[in-house]
């Protein structure tokens, strides 16, 4: 269930948007976010324009609408507990609409750009311009081991589930913590595996 | 002729004090294939991680461990590593790159060898392991066959003098674990084996090492050691059916 959520869809998926570069979507998908953080909020235009553009851009990419609408449901509620404080405040009166609009078309595109565009592709655009060698290890390191963990995280609460008898809440949440914790733990071990497995093969 | 593998007298205690192991001794010739077994927490693995100085943490001058003749030490250790191939019990592990040939080229590319060698070395690994095509595919997506082949690649993309595998078998379905077997039986490399796969080592080995609490206590040809069924039991090992008898599908010990 969790790497349903932090999979990727553009595996199953050939489309139009899958097969442009992967620059011109980055470049794309940059003008959009920045644009959109940037304007004031009477550059209706640039809003529409905006919107269309990654509406169509969805359509295109056959992606289906639950998968968009989950994964910006997984994603929104800080930003709409943002527009919810705005909402709450008479002097910013309106401003909510806009703080959800410009978050919902940020969002939309990241999730557009990460589910057309292979994550190896993204990390060669972001070597090609040049961003610091360490910091794409760290994502790519992040990326791989994000599924490894979140499988790892299922396994174990499905364990716990299985031997979990009562419908006690404060139990439940001990053993979560026990489990998240023991999580924790397990990945430092595997980062020093993964860190000696990389050594095996000349890291320096 | 020197060995390709010279242990003597190797001790280690890990941090928590644990004595892993007590005065390891064994040698393993050039082009042989020798089998490592005991039970769980014998010292299989941490003798491994030693043959490509992952351990000790910090390296000593002593020579307990020599490759190739040449004592595994702080000056050397960069070229141990090209002679020493050393596949890990896990695939997760090993494989920490986002793509299969982005996994396979990291070992070569770390060697310094220009692009197109990179590339030359990829191709020419991933057909080795059977993997013509995945070089696109994602390390996360493989399963379980096709990961352990993958970090084969990996580490076979190096080139590397002496092939050192921990349980290369272990969860692996009968078909995966015969494809894996054939695979390593056309390596030509020296191999030291860590398993507890013992029709593997009857089948691949020529010469068995028994270790437990971190001593070696058996030393000898497959077949003599195997077929010592006291032996087998007193460290937690059993005689394999393929030596109680003759295999269903005709293969022989």
């Amino acid at each position: 269930m969790i790497n349903d959520l932090v999979g990727h869809h553009h595996n199953r998926l050939e489309n139009p948007i899958t097969r442009l570069p992967a620059e011109l979507k980055l470049d794309v998908a940059l003008v959009i976010i920045v644009g959109t953080v940037v304007v004031p909020p009477w550059w209706i235009g640039w809003f529409a324009s905006a919107g269309l553009l990654v509406i169509l851009a969805v359509l295109f990419s056959r992606i289906p609408l639950v998968f968009l609408l989950k994964r910006l449901a997984w994603l929104s509620p800080l930003i709409l507990s943002v527009a919810l404080v705005n909402a709450l405040q008479p002097a910013a009166r309106g401003s909510w609409v806009i703080v959800a609009m410009r978050s919902t078309l940020c969002l939309l595109t990241v999730i557009l750009v990460s589910n057309t565009t292979p994550f190896s592709k993204i990390l060669r655009v972001l070597k090609r311009v040049r961003v610091p060698g360490l910091l794409i290890t760290t994502i790519a390191l992040m990326h791989r081991y994000l599924f490894v963990l979140t499988s790892e995280a299922e396994r174990m609460a499905r364990a716990r589930a299985s031997r979990t008898f009562v419908r006690d809440r404060r139990a439940r949440w001990q053993t979560l913590s026990t489990v998240v914790g023991r999580l924790f733990v397990r990945a430092s071990e595997r980062a020093e595996r993964i860190y000696d497995a990389m050594c095996a093969r000349g890291w320096k | 002729m020197n060995n390709a593998i010279q242990v003597a007298n190797l001790t280690y205690r890990y941090h928590d004090g644990t004595e892993a192991l007590r005065g390891v001794s064994f040698s393993v010739a050039q082009g042989e294939c020798v089998g490592l077994l005991g039970p769980n927490g014998s010292g299989k693995s941490t003798v491994l991680l030693h043959l490509n100085g992952i351990l000790p943490e910090k390296l000593s001058w002593n020579g307990a461990v020599q490759v190739l003749g040449q004592p595994v030490t702080p000056d050397n250790i960069e070229t141990i590593r090209r002679q020493v191939g050393l596949v890990f019990q896990d695939p997760d592990d090993q494989l920490f790159c986002p793509t299969v040939e982005e996994d396979v080229a990291f070992g070569p590319e770390q060697l310094g060898l220009s692009e197109a060698e990179v590339k030359a070395r990829v191709t020419s690994a991933l057909a080795q392991v059977g993997l013509e095509g995945f070089g696109r595919r994602a390390t996360h997506h493989l399963s379980h066959g096709e990961k352990r082949r993958a970090c084969l690649a990996g580490v076979m993309a190096c080139e590397p003098t002496v092939l050192v595998l921990d349980e290369p078998t272990s969860d692996l379905d009968p078909r995966g674990r015969r494809e894996f077997k054939a695979l390593l039986r056309r390596v030509t490399a020296t191999k030291l084996i860590a398993t507890h796969d013992l029709e593997l080592v009857v089948e691949l080995c020529s010469r068995a090492i028994v270790l437990d609490h971190g001593s070696v206590v058996a030393d000898g040809l497959v077949v003599d050691l195997l077929n010592d069924e006291e032996l087998m039991l007193a460290h937690g090992l059993e005689r394999p059916h393929i030596l109680r008898h003759h295999h269903p599908h005709g293969e022989e010990a």
